[in-house]
């Protein structure tokens, strides 16, 4: 799906666009399997296999297993992601015989609209009969937050993003909280971060509700509460995130997204 | 002869528009991301059909298209934006404000659409998926009733399941590589959930940039994707799916599916969109022509050869 890409200021040499795509990149564990869609989760998975996880093994949902694209695909179709691919199927390889039984470590997903227990909505905004905005669907995303063991989130943080009650739950988070998933009879799974523009939010065990863990660097913990429509928790000590190393930097420019297609500044 | 019955497949692409293609068909596309059947959809345009129900996992200006020149009135899927470029205007302006006119959508997963076209190309009433539930694709009906029935695992498991029902098409359309004149159709590349959409088809109808001998078919039979006793219509159309990819022969016009991205934005700028690059145009032909042999060359895709495997016993 389509991720929000504007360009963004640049803070201290660097945008948040790519401080997100890095943040990304951190979240996946060396060997593991993860389900990326385009845009800024492509970044992640591109730049995770560049420098910290270089046996991440990245499935897109039209077929290609472990993709080493040598340009920025435009699309989770796109033809450059398939010469030197290790498997090439479709949707019912890779969502069916990958994700459904378990086999997906983790997933990479965005949304219009999250609520505290990490919900998504990518289908519209306003009432379903008749939408302010008509947005794409579900796609992929709802099989990804259903069926991955975990979820990463990924979108532009505003307080009409960060709603109280969703429009249409395209995806499941945790549902109505603990033991949600459970109930709806979804085998596995939930969202373990959300990554905005102003920092990165992990979940509580128990409550399942999402809390504000670190802040980017220059943004306070007032600004993402003004960006947040509910009460929102944050962490006993609220970090800042970790600055991009010049490694992270260099890697994401110059072999994930050289043309600035998903970073901004091109395309 | 069997010569000649073969041959009876080939058409030209406005006359199996006209023969396959009533008002009111269930069509299938095709493609997700590549592959669209993008000189098929120009055609259903200029032949201002109406009434389709247009099924599909991952829509994109193939389905905006027939959506703004008023060919849709249903669709059936997953996802309808244009990837990287943005909104589907189109889509927007008939949800939004019923413009051209209102249309429905019932909408699922990717992967609940891929079930459902399994189902119907396995001859199945359903399939039982464990995805989308406690979601809203199961919760908010349009006009299947029921769209999806929850059940427990009558085996004991405890398990849940969303049971999806089969997603039968009148016509499926294929865009593809190559065939041969009885319709053997090969597609490689990623092939998205074209095996089963294709094959959920009463009809197949094959759109195709090259037409081979049986025997290169033959050489490699485990790239064929339909055989051509399932396949009713072939039509060559080279660069078929401009502006999208087909492996091994062309590349996304990029520039071109931003130029549509923009001007697709306002009502104005789509219907001039349209007579420029459809209404305008008499045909495929007067497409690519149009387009440019410079244009053209310049997407045709560079050769990355697979190795070969031995067939042998």
């Amino acid at each position: 799906m389509a991720t929000d890409a504007a360009p963004a200021a640049p803070v201290e040499g660097y945008a948040r666009t790519e401080l997100m795509a890095i943040c990304a990149a951190r979240e996946i564990r060396d060997g593991e399997v993860a389900f990326i869609g385009t845009g800024l989760p492509m970044l992640g998975g591109m730049l995770a296999k560049a420098t910290t996880a270089p046996r991440c093994v990245m499935v897109f949902e039209s077929g290609v297993v472990d993709a080493r694209p040598k340009r920025t695909p435009l699309s989770i179709g796109d033809a450059c992601l398939v010469p030197g691919s290790l498997m090439l199927g479709g949707l019912l390889e890779v969502f069916g015989l990958l994700l459904q039984p378990g086999f997906v470590d983790v997933g990479f997903i965005g949304g219009a609209q999250i609520d505290k227990y990490g919900n998504l909505n990518t289908t519209v905004i306003g009432d379903y009969r008749s939408p302010k905005v008509r947005l794409p669907g579900s796609g992929g995303a709802n099989d990804i937050g259903s069926l991955a063991k975990r979820t990463v989130i990924m979108l532009k943080q505003d307080a009409r993003k960060f709603v109280e009650r969703l429009d249409y739950l395209t995806t499941p988070g945790y549902l109505d909280g603990p033991g949600g998933r459970e109930r709806a009879g979804l085998p596995r799974g939930g969202p373990s971060s959300v990554i905005t523009d102003l920092g990165l939010y992990r979940f509580a065990p128990e409550t399942k509700e999402m809390f504000l863990e670190s802040t980017h660097p220059g943004v306070t913990v007032d600004e993402v509460r003004r960006n947040v429509s509910w009460d929102l928790r944050v962490a006993a000590r609220v970090r800042m995130t970790k600055r991009p190393t010049k490694r992270e930097l260099r890697a994401l420019r110059t072999k994930c997204d050289p043309e600035g297609i998903f970073l901004g500044g091109g395309g | 002869m069997a010569e000649a019955e073969v041959h009876d497949k080939l058409l030209p692409l406005d006359e199996a528009v006209r023969a396959f293609i009533p008002d009111g068909t269930r069509l299938r596309g095709c493609g997700i991301g590549m592959r669209k059947p993008m000189a098929l959809a120009y055609e259903l345009m200029r032949q201002r059909k109406r009434g389709l129900t247009y099924l599909l996992s991952g829509w994109t200006e193939d389905a905006d298209l027939l959506i703004g020149s008023g060919c849709v009135e249903r669709l059936e899927g997953s996802y309808l934006g244009l990837e990287a470029f943005g909104l589907a205007y189109c889509y927007r302006r008939a949800i939004e404000k019923g413009i051209p006119q209102r249309i429905a959508i019932e909408e699922y997963s990717n992967f609940g659409m891929t079930c459902r076209f399994m189902a119907a190309a396995l001859g199945l009433p359903f399939m039982p998926i464990r995805s989308n539930l406690g979601s809203d694709l199961l919760n908010v009906e349009s006009f299947l009733h029921p769209k999806a029935h929850v059940m427990d695992d009558p085996f004991g498991s405890g398990a849940k399941v969303a049971l999806l029902p089969a997603c039968h098409a009148d016509v499926s359309v294929i865009h593809a590589q190559r065939c041969d004149t009885d319709g053997n159709t090969q597609v490689w590349g990623q092939t998205g959930d074209d095996l089963w959409g294709t094959l959920a088809g009463k009809r197949i109808l094959v759109t195709v940039e090259e037409i081979v001998p049986n025997a290169t078919i033959r050489k490699d039979p485990n790239r064929t994707l339909v055989p051509g006793f399932r396949v009713d219509g072939i039509v060559p159309v080279p660069f078929g799916a401009h502006p999208y990819q087909v492996q091994g022969y062309y590349d996304v016009d990029a520039a071109f599916r931003r130029d549509y991205a923009e001007r697709s934005v306002t009502l104005e700028g789509w219907q001039m969109w349209a007579d420029e690059w459809v209404y305008g145009l008499d045909g495929h032909a007067a497409y690519l022509r149009k387009l440019g042999d410079p244009r053209l060359a310049k997407l045709r895709a560079k050769r990355i050869l697979s190795g070969q495997v031995n067939y042998g016993y």
